[in-house]
């Protein structure tokens, strides 16, 4: 094969998995958000509990991203 | 669209392939995107040869009025399956298909994100595929309730209803993974200089439509798991018997049904947006406002879902709400439309294959979109609904709008996957039968509709006998053009004139500077754009 070398340094490629992981998980999380909002608020009946799920699901993302930033912020 | 040279100009013996598995392991074992990126086309392929040979066991029992082929239970487990099978085994793969294959060598990426998740996605497909085939032969049938499984038939149907639950979560499942996938790869590996603003429109809509899945597959993978513990656990989230409400499952069926319309087209728009420019020879008209109408489309799918309720008494508030929030769809499609015709006006265009297609895609999906704005004014809809007036409408959305798009789409790009170009005197008969026969099949559709003919009956009155007859000549012919695609796709994979790098004069994206075919690997090194 003669194609040529890959150019990325190692932290780079490390960084980068890193960001595709956490951007995964994150979409993953939204994706489970869904599927156990949807059954818990049939589940517990009415809207209440879906406004709930969602709202604590809201809430997370916040103290997650929050959380990141002050982190970083270090 | 620019970018520096690099090195795939440079030709390739052996294409990288000497250091992979071969034969059977190397399809399996594979995380090269171009490898998947054909499984996933060849199984939609496959998938679409099977849900279409129920469409001729449909179309040939409907060939007139009695009961001369098969039995009725079995006819609704052949609307139902051909339903599931077109939309989860055919289109959707097919777009994953197209994703795959194209949206890292357009972005400048070396692969997808997750390579292995990639090979993963994909291989849960044949044995969902293989569970949904596989019920109509377990005792008590396959589901027949047609492919929004509305319960309580789904509720008391027999083991072929739970094999068609655990196919739709696995391929579920599956349709998560490759959307994480798509996102990932889009917002983290492209080239250095491609902006999200100057990113291929293809990729663009598969970037929203990838967000869709992921916020309306859960929904449906939650509501069959509801209907899965009502058909063994004792629960009673849809079972009127134990206080539930069947009316809820449509509600949140459609919560996913009608984004999964978009799912599907919006794809189908992306292969557009790439052809109308490249056989106009001109950029696309008005590219912003083409991201900003497919981001409009996807919000709106949201809050329209009840339209496919309105027979079901929604108050009066609620039927003005998504009447109105439904017809507002028609304006972002409209200005896609609009942008389309205007790519094509004073350019230099030339008619072939993909092109066709795409003209062809442009007439069918607005006649299409037409009928469905009909469908979303509510005193019209309940005369309509159930009615052969649906059935016509999704069809031209759906066959007409994604398959032909498809079409074209795989001849635009097959000189690029195979390095040969494609027959294209055939190509064109195919377009020209396909579209023949589409019209055959399905423009007598909206008379039988308008006059009153059910869908999902085996039997029908005697005067709906005469266009039903029209409707099955055309479905055959119809059926019998793809063996002539798949003919063409053959013939171009053994030989053929040997296509180079950019085949097509108008080409402006990244594959084009690749060579014909794709390397194995490629943008190992990100090219940059300026």
């Amino acid at each position: 094969m003669t194609q040529t070398v890959p150019a990325r340094r190692a932290d780079e490629d490390a960084r980068l998995r890193r960001a595709n992981r956490r951007t995964a998980m994150i979409l993953f999380s939204i994706s489970l958000v869904f599927f156990a909002g949807i059954i818990a608020s049939k589940f517990l009946g009415g809207t209440t509990a879906g406004i709930t799920v969602v709202g604590c699901g809201i809430l997370l993302y916040l103290v997650m991203a929050i959380g990141r930033n002050l982190r970083s912020g270090k | 669209m620019s970018s520096v040279p690099h090195d795939h100009a440079v030709p390739h013996d052996d294409h990288g392939y000497a250091h992979h598995p071969s034969g059977l392991m190397r399809w399996i074992t594979t995380t090269n995107h171009k490898d998947i990126g054909t499984l996933y086309l060849w199984f939609s392929f496959t998938m679409f040869i099977v849900g279409g040979m129920m469409a001729m066991t449909i179309r040939a029992e409907l060939f007139k009025p009695g009961l001369q082929i098969v039995h009725p239970e079995f006819f609704n487990s052949m609307t139902t399956l051909h339903g599931l099978i077109m939309v989860f085994g055919a289109l959707m793969p097919g777009a994953v298909g197209f994703a795959n294959w194209m949206i890292p060598l357009q972005i400048g990426a070396p692969d997808m994100a997750f390579a292995r998740m990639n090979n993963w996605s994909f291989w849960l497909l044949p044995p969902a595929g293989f569970l949904l085939i596989l019920s109509l032969f377990v005792p008590g049938g396959a589901a027949a309730a047609g492919w929004t499984l509305y319960p309580p038939l789904t509720v008391q149907a027999g083991m072929g209803m739970d094999l068609t639950i655990f196919a739709i979560h696995i391929m579920g499942a599956s349709s998560i993974m490759g959307s994480i996938n798509i996102i990932t790869t889009i917002l983290n590996l492209r080239a250095p200089g491609m902006t999200l603003m100057k990113m291929p429109l293809f990729c663009w809509a598969w970037l929203i439509t990838a967000y869709l899945l992921i916020a309306v597959m859960p929904v449906l993978a939650g509501a069959v798991t509801m209907l899965l513990t009502d058909r063994h656990f004792g629960t009673s989230f849809f079972n009127a018997a134990g206080g539930g409400d069947p009316v809820l499952f449509q509600h949140v069926f459609w919560f996913f049904g009608h984004p999964e319309v978009y799912i599907i087209i919006l794809p189908a728009f992306g292969i557009i947006s790439e052809i109308i420019p490249t056989f106009s020879r001109k950029p696309l008209f008005g590219y912003a406002s083409m991201v900003y109408a497919l981001s409009a489309i996807a919000i709106l799918s949201f809050i329209v879902w009840a339209h496919h309720m309105f027979t079901t008494g929604l108050p009066t508030a609620g039927i003005l709400f998504y009447m109105y929030a439904t017809m507002l769809i028609a304006v972002p499609t409209g200005v896609k439309v609009f942008n389309w015709l205007a790519t094509m006006w004073k350019g230099s265009i030339t008619l072939e294959a993909p092109m066709l297609f795409a003209i062809g895609f442009l007439f069918l999906f607005t006649l299409g979109g037409f009928t469905g704005l009909v469908c979303s004014i509510q005193p019209i809809d309940v005369q309509l609904q159930d009615s052969y007036y649906v059935v016509a409408h999704f069809h031209y959305v759906m066959v007409a709008g994604t398959l032909f798009a498809f079409f074209g789409g795989a001849y635009y790009w097959l000189p690029k996957w195979t390095g040969h170009m494609y027959d294209e005197k055939l190509a064109q008969i195919h377009f020209w039968i396909s579209f023949v026969f589409f019209n055959i099949t399905f423009f007598p559709m909206h008379f039988l509709g308008l006059a009153g003919m059910p869908r999902r009956v085996p039997d029908y009155a005697q005067q709906f006998a005469d266009w039903n007859m029209v409707a099955s000549i055309g479905a055959f012919g119809f059926g019998l053009s793809n063996f002539l695609f798949l003919y063409v796709v053959i013939k171009c994979i053994r030989g053929g004139p040997k296509a180079p790098a950019k085949p097509w004069e108008g080409g402006s994206t990244l594959e084009w500077t690749v060579p014909s075919p794709a390397p194995y690997h490629t943008f190992e090194t990100p090219p940059v754009v300026r």
